[in-house]
């Protein structure tokens, strides 16, 4: 029997918990082919969905981290396209089996492995996330709600108290958020939990919270309030995203990504008033409100969270869907009482229906998320499975863990004080994405990689040291188990739940308070938004007025550098005993909270007061009066004056910046107008990127491509050694782009970003190119000259990031060569979103989070319509309406901003530029590279990396017969990509001589700057023009994001090769060198596949 | 166990003139709604029947009693629940098994045996409590009260009660209401017919006596479940509640095509349709 089998098969711990990586990793190639085969035989006829999914993820593992490292394995192969296909559509089985018959016929190769690693990675995730959603539709009292499939079958009804009287009462749920000392390495995340029930342990505090200096005192943060109204709508507003909505069609409820209302939404469903199972039955929303209400009644849903900001790591969403269920629960007689506490097993219905509505919804926290349901501070464990349960025979354990809350004996009264007294509690102001970490998590958890494994283990036992803790009243000593779980093994297990911000705090606050800083916490899935600091009680005072300034000062300095949403703020917070709690508003008190009326009674004062139901008209008086009496809203007057009137822009504000940013950066309205032309004529356009579909893309043949491993010989070594000897090279970094991949359109200088620690130490992109060409010039004996593009979106921070950090005392010159192009994003034309959603292949995703997709895409569309199509984007800050032009640009202003002419007049001997863009960590001057161009009188040399299945976007290919790049906008048929062999890592050894012929230019005319401008616009008129559409964030409120797409264009470096005047060669490198870092996703399977330690290689940071 | 006397509850404020409202009976015979109860049980064989009333309605209930002979009316004095209705004829029952049918139920037998009948006959064979009940869709739980339990080995319609829950939620009946054996999304409501044992007075006098609040009949019902056999019996026949709407009209229907009067009614409902189509077309052309 296979070991790998016999390892998922066992019952036995011992066995059943050991590493893949260690027994892969003394198997030859055909011992691990002969494995992943009977791994891959076993998952088909495997009936225990964990044992199958545990195949899958050995087998990704295999074909992602072991079989590249068997020299053996061809470098490259071809992924048939029908299986990329399948791979889009999710339909992963049938992509596998394809690719498994390719590697059949054709034998394994690295290209087919990358993708068969793929297939199985996301055929694990979706399997457990199907069992994840059934299990949540199986829990007992939510499967009612799925057969609710006509208004007459719902069975709640509104109960009376909520319709007594002309008023109306108010129903109003207030709600902690929660905070976990520890979640023992995220084993919150369902897959764990019902895996391994035993090690699923949380201990979460509920917690009532206050901006400290803007709040008086913690209150409760959620708060949802339900009543009943005199109109046969669904009427919804959430007050801290300022939106609101009367529904009038059941299918609308069901269209989340519509509006700012999902949440809502999402509760009224998973609460069973609008039952799940109405969705698409054509039944209508009257009959429907009729049978829960009565005739000609509605009902209103108000969620209001304070102002508490995003990101808090807090679960503030789950926890105010939680409060929003259990009003709608509380009204339709769901609970057994209107007000007050909640009782043990409706708590436990609350959090599985929050659950449920998360699922719905498309997102998807972890099962202690709601914690703050429940009061004080609580044990939570996964439960294992019983005969019964509805995940018997399915998983070890149960979907909802059980709760169990701490007495006076376990945390003392005086305990929860002191822990009171001594944490401070913030918001860095960062806003990151969680989910790749808790994908990082399960997948490790599942393969049992030692250090992780041991990890796991050590995070089980800190919660027991905690537990202890938390009963001897030792705050301090929390404060050593929270920092020890931070930097043990929550970082062995996940790097990235740290970064360079958080440890600068750390750092900065240990240096400010010594032996008065008791520890750090980390909050939630990853630190950088909400975390906490531990102090001694008598300086927690002082403690919070510095943290403020350290985070403040620490943002300032990172601000470019890393993805802020917003200003650090620092919390009050009290431990709330209550846990979700009820009351209900009568008489004069049966008023929605004030931000609803700043928010609703402008539109209503617009209206003829004769159309306002008698309802509507008593509310507002008692809102009016409430003003004069209520000292809370004494401002009201003037918050209402100021909505209905709002003032004029202030000069500081986004439009005034742009047009002055215009002014001042050379943007060429002419051109810029030309462009909208074309766009809006359809000129240019998605479609219009495309090459004739006459065009003939060909793989390169035998000859076309140099062998830069094998075809690399001591001549060309010792050729290129002189020529860094003799300092005739300089390398060219491209860093004037703003990742928009990399921090999904936030706009930070990815240059600057600190992506990972190496060498001990978190490191920028440019740090790590800069410690590259120190050990190259180093050995060489004359440091290179080290140029940084920039545009003007990275200049200024490029350049005050390393005036601060002192060019990293980089030893030869350092140059930054400012972009002389820019240009303004515009309105995407609807022509254009439809092409790149609709006929270009997508990767189609979950069905829930597909549809949540289709609903938001719809509404971009209208968006796009009602704004404009073709207009300027200029809806925000100024640097996010700009964008580069494109890095074809960035050679060519070398030339304009007299770099190249300065560095020719210093050093008349640099002949070569390694031009390499920011993200190609592995790109050096490379000796027997660079003595290859030189022996071959290129003008240009292009490195290209045998493909994988990550590798879109183009490649190297015989366009009509010549062998140039291509870039994928470019690729008449999608499938063409899918037969070229090799893709284009960008980088490139440039002949200056040559090159500056082609333009038409010589080292003497460069210094005149009509003959070059003339002869880069000639040039530029040449090259194509591409159109792409780019996701920009727009940020707004308490750190909500939005995320637009917006059209903008560019020209590529690459299309130089289709000039047949330049002479272009391509050397095939190895993918460690070629391979790129475009996604922060990336970065894990960086580090585990060596990349990172080949790239620290090339390096010396001193 | 011999049970001959039954309690029929009528004393809700919302159901003081339903019992008095006229219906055509099986046989053709226009009589209150009461009669038509007191008739199911006196062809179970009871013999005398408590009926609680509103103080209100005494005299008009007394008036009815001289005509039957065979009718006690008792006054609830305060509105505190149906558990204090019951409560209020102990002294009527005295130490014995009885039959009780809510006052606001029509029942109609689809094959002539009366459910009452079945329920006395289970109850006297079994020796214990007895209640009718009806599966019933998870959408109109919210009206009834609910059981659960298990079937009895050998029988399709018989169930060990082990919990009764009043008016019970969607997901509380999905949690502890299930039934093997019943349609998915289908729970045991009660009929409106039980036959009670002197136990259930015990049961509810501390409630009643310790404090003035309202008292309801399920809680008890459940702590007669978890002191002694209490066996639940699919009814055979329908139940029609006449204090909702059109209740009286469905329960009218129901008795008219049960009855010797069955192809009159038909054909009444057709010509009403009929009728209208035809008027319906008139306007048309």
């Amino acid at each position: 029997m296979s070991k790998l089998v016999s390892i998922i098969e066992s019952l036995d711990p011992a066995v059943r918990d050991e590493s893949l990586d260690e027994i892969a990793s003394t198997l030859a190639l055909d011992e691990l082919m002969i494995e992943a085969d009977a791994l891959e035989s076993y998952r088909l006829v495997c009936d225990n969905l964990y044992q199958r999914v545990r195949a899958c993820f050995f087998l990704y593992s295999i074909h992602r981290y072991h079989l590249p490292l068997k020299s053996e394995l061809a470098n490259s192969g071809r992924i048939p396209f029908d299986a990329y296909e399948h791979f889009l559509q999710r339909q992963f089985e049938g992509c596998i089996r394809l690719l498994l018959a390719e590697q059949a016929e054709n034998g394994p190769s690295d290209t087919l492995s990358s993708a068969l690693a793929a297939a199985y990675h996301r055929l694990a995730f979706q399997t457990l996330a199907d069992q994840v959603r059934k299990s949540v539709r199986s829990v007992q009292g939510n499967q009612w709600m799925f057969r609710v499939g006509h208004p007459l079958d719902q069975p709640l009804r509104i109960r009376p108290e909520l319709t007594v009287g002309d008023e109306r009462p108010v129903l109003r749920e207030l709600t902690p958020v929660r905070m976990d000392l520890t979640h023992s390495a995220w084993s919150d995340i369902f897959f764990l939990g019902m895996d391994y029930p035993e090690g699923a342990r949380v201990l979460n505090i509920s917690v009532d919270l206050a901006v400290h200096g803007r709040d008086a005192h913690p209150k409760p943060p959620v708060e949802a309030y339900f009543r009943v109204i005199d109109e046969p709508v669904v009427r919804l507003a959430s007050v801290d995203l300022e939106s609101s909505a009367d529904i009038t069609e059941i299918d609308e409820i069901f269209d989340f990504a519509r509006d700012y209302l999902g949440l809502l939404k999402a509760a009224l469903i998973a609460s069973g008033v609008i039952a799940p199972g109405l969705e698409g039955s054509n039944a209508r929303l009257e009959d429907l409100l009729t049978r829960i209400a009565g005739p000609g009644r509605g009902i209103e849903l108000v969620s209001s969270v304070n102002g508490i900001p995003k990101g808090s790591r807090l679960a503030v969403s789950t926890n105010l869907l939680a409060a929003l269920i259990s009003a709608c629960m509380r009204a339709t007689g769901q609970t057994e009482s209107l007000t007050g506490p909640l009782t043990g097993d409706e708590r436990r219905l609350v959090a599985a229906r929050a659950i449920l509505g998360e699922w719905l919804a498309g997102s998807g926290g972890g099962w202690q998320d709601s914690g703050g349901v429940w009061p004080g501070i609580k044990l939570i464990e996964g439960q294992a499975v019983n005969d019964g349960d509805p995940e018997f025979g399915i998983s070890r354990g149960r979907l909802l863990p059980s709760h169990r809350i701490l007495g006076e004996q376990e945390a003392s009264r005086e305990t929860r004080q002191r822990l009171q007294d001594s944490l401070v509690l913030v918001h860095g102001g960062m806003a990151q994405n969680v989910g790749p970490i808790l994908e990082m998590v399960t997948e490790k958890y599942l393969l049992r990689s030692q250090p992780e494994w041991n990890s796991r283990n050590e995070a089980i036992g800190i919660l027991d040291t905690i537990l202890a803790d938390l009963k001897a009243g030792d705050i301090a000593a929390i404060g050593r188990a929270t920092t020890g779980n931070f930097f043990g093994p929550i970082q062995t297990i996940v790097p990235w739940s740290s970064n360079l911000y958080t440890e600068t705090l750390i750092d900065e606050v240990r240096k400010a308070f010594g032996d008065s800083f008791w520890g750090f916490w980390m909050l939630g899935g990853m630190s950088g938004g909400g975390m906490g600091f531990i102090f001694e009680p008598t300086r927690k005072a002082e403690a919070q007025h510095k943290l403020q300034e350290i985070m403040s000062a620490a943002r300032k300095r990172l601000d470019h550098s890393l993805p802020f949403a917003m200003e650090p703020v620092v919390y009050d917070f009290s431990i709330n005993e209550n846990g979700t709690f009820g009351d209900l508003l009568t008489g004069d008190d049966a008023l929605l909270p004030s931000g609803y009326y700043a928010m609703i009674v402008p539109q209503l004062i617009r209206q003829d007061p004769r159309n306002l139901s008698p309802t509507r008209r008593a509310e507002l008086d008692r809102f009016a009066n409430a003003c004069h009496d209520r000292p809370e809203l004494s401002d009201m007057v003037q918050t209402l004056f100021d909505r209905l009137l709002p003032r004029g822009k202030s000069a500081a504000d986004g439009g005034r910046d742009l047009s002055t940013l215009l002014e001042v950066t050379g943007f060429d309205p002419v051109a810029h107008e030309q462009v909208r032309a074309e766009l809006k004529s359809g000129r240019i356009g998605l479609a219009q990127n495309r090459l004739p579909v006459s065009s003939t893309i060909r793989d390169v043949v035998a000859g076309d491509v140099v062998d830069g491993i094998g075809g690399i010989t001591p001549d060309h070594v010792s050729l290129g050694r002189e020529a860094l000897e003799n300092g005739e090279v300089a390398v060219v970094t491209l860093a004037a782009g703003i990742g928009s991949r990399w921090t999904q359109g936030a706009g930070v200088v990815k240059a600057l970003h600190p992506y990972a620690k190496l060498g001990g130490k978190h490191r920028t992109f440019v740090e790590t190119h800069l410690a590259k060409s120190r050990k190259i010039g180093r050995a060489a004996g004359a440091f290179l000259p080290h140029i940084v593009t920039t545009s003007y979106l990275t200049h200024e921070p490029t350049r005050s990031y390393l005036e601060a950090v002192e060019n990293y005392n980089y030893q030869g010159p350092l140059r930054l060569s400012q972009g002389q192009s820019i240009g303004l994003r515009m309105i995407p034309m609807v022509r254009d979103m439809r092409f790149a959603w609709e006929e270009m292949p997508q990767q189609v995703l979950d069905a829930q989070a597909q549809k949540v997709r289709a609903s938001g895409r719809a509404a971009l569309i209208d968006w796009a319509q009602k704004t404009g199509e073709g207009s300027d984007y200029t809806d925000n800050l100024a640097s996010q309406c700009l964008h580069p032009v494109g890095h074809w640009y960035e050679v060519p202003n070398m030339l304009k901003n007299g770099i190249l002419a300065d560095l020719i007049a210093e050093r008349p001997q640099l002949k070569y530029l390694l031009v390499h863009n920011i993200d190609t960590l592995g790109a050096n001057a490379d000796a027997g590279l660079l003595g290859s161009h030189i022996q071959r009188g290129a003008t240009l040399t292009l490195e290209v990396i045998p493909r994988r299945l990550e590798d879109r976007g183009g490649g190297l290919a015989r366009v009509n017969d010549r062998v140039r790049l291509v870039e994928g906008l470019a690729m008449p048929r999608e499938e063409d990509e899918f037969d070229l062999t090799y893709y284009n890592s960008l980088t490139t050894w440039v002949t200056i001589d040559s090159m500056l012929e082609v333009f038409g230019l010589t080292r003497e005319t460069l210094s005149d700057i009509t003959r070059v401008t003339a002869a880069i616009r000639r040039m530029a008129a040449r090259m194509p023009t591409y159109i792409t559409l780019k996701d920009v964030k727009r940020r707004w409120g308490h750190g909500q994001e939005d995320v637009f797409p917006v059209a903008q264009f560019e020209k590529l470096w690459g299309d130089m090769t289709a000039l047949p005047e330049v002479n272009s060669q391509f050397i095939a490198v190895p993918r460690y060198r070629g391979q790129q870092l475009k996604e922060q996703a990336q970065l894990d399977g960086w580090l585990r596949d060596r990349s990172a330690a080949y790239v620290e290689s090339l390096c010396e940071w001193e | 166990m011999k049970i001959t006397k039954a309690v029929i509850t009528a004393a809700g404020a919302n159901q003081r003139r339903l019992p008095h409202q006229l219906l055509v009976d099986r046989n053709g015979v226009e009589k209150p709604v009461i009669n038509i109860i007191a008739d199911e049980a006196i062809s179970a064989g009871v013999e005398d029947i408590g009926i609680v009333v509103h103080p209100a309605d005494e005299d008009l209930y007394r008036a009815a009693a001289a005509d039957s002979g065979r009718w006690t009316i008792i006054a609830q004095h305060e509105p505190r629940g149906y558990g204090h209705a019951i409560y209020c004829a102990r002294d009527f029952v005295g130490d014995a098994p009885f039959l009780h049918m809510v006052g606001d139920h029509v029942f109609v037998s689809r094959d002539g045996k009366s459910s009452a009948s079945a329920l006395i006959a289970l109850a006297e064979q079994e020796n214990c409590a007895v209640s009718g009940v009806q599966p019933t869709r998870e959408n109109e739980i919210g009206y009834f009260g609910a059981v659960s339990g298990q079937r009895v080995r050998g029988s399709h319609t018989v169930y060990s009660i082990d919990r009764v829950v009043e008016k019970p939620t969607p997901t509380q009946a999905e949690q502890i209401l299930a039934i093997p054996g019943l349609r998915t999304g289908h729970y045991l409501c009660f009929f409106g017919m039980h036959v009670l044992t002197p136990a259930l007075f015990r049961l509810l006098a501390p409630i009643v006596e310790s404090s003035s609040k309202n008292v309801d009949l399920s809680s008890s019902l459940n702590e007669l479940a978890k002191g002694e056999k209490y066996l639940a019996i699919e009814a055979n026949g329908m139940r029609f509640p006449v204090d909702v709407k059109y209740g009286l009209l469905k329960a009218q229907l129901a008795l008219g095509l049960s009855g010797g009067d069955r192809n009159e009614v038909l054909t009444l409902v057709c010509e009403l349709l009929a009728q209208r189509e035809l008027a319906a077309a008139e306007q048309e052309n």
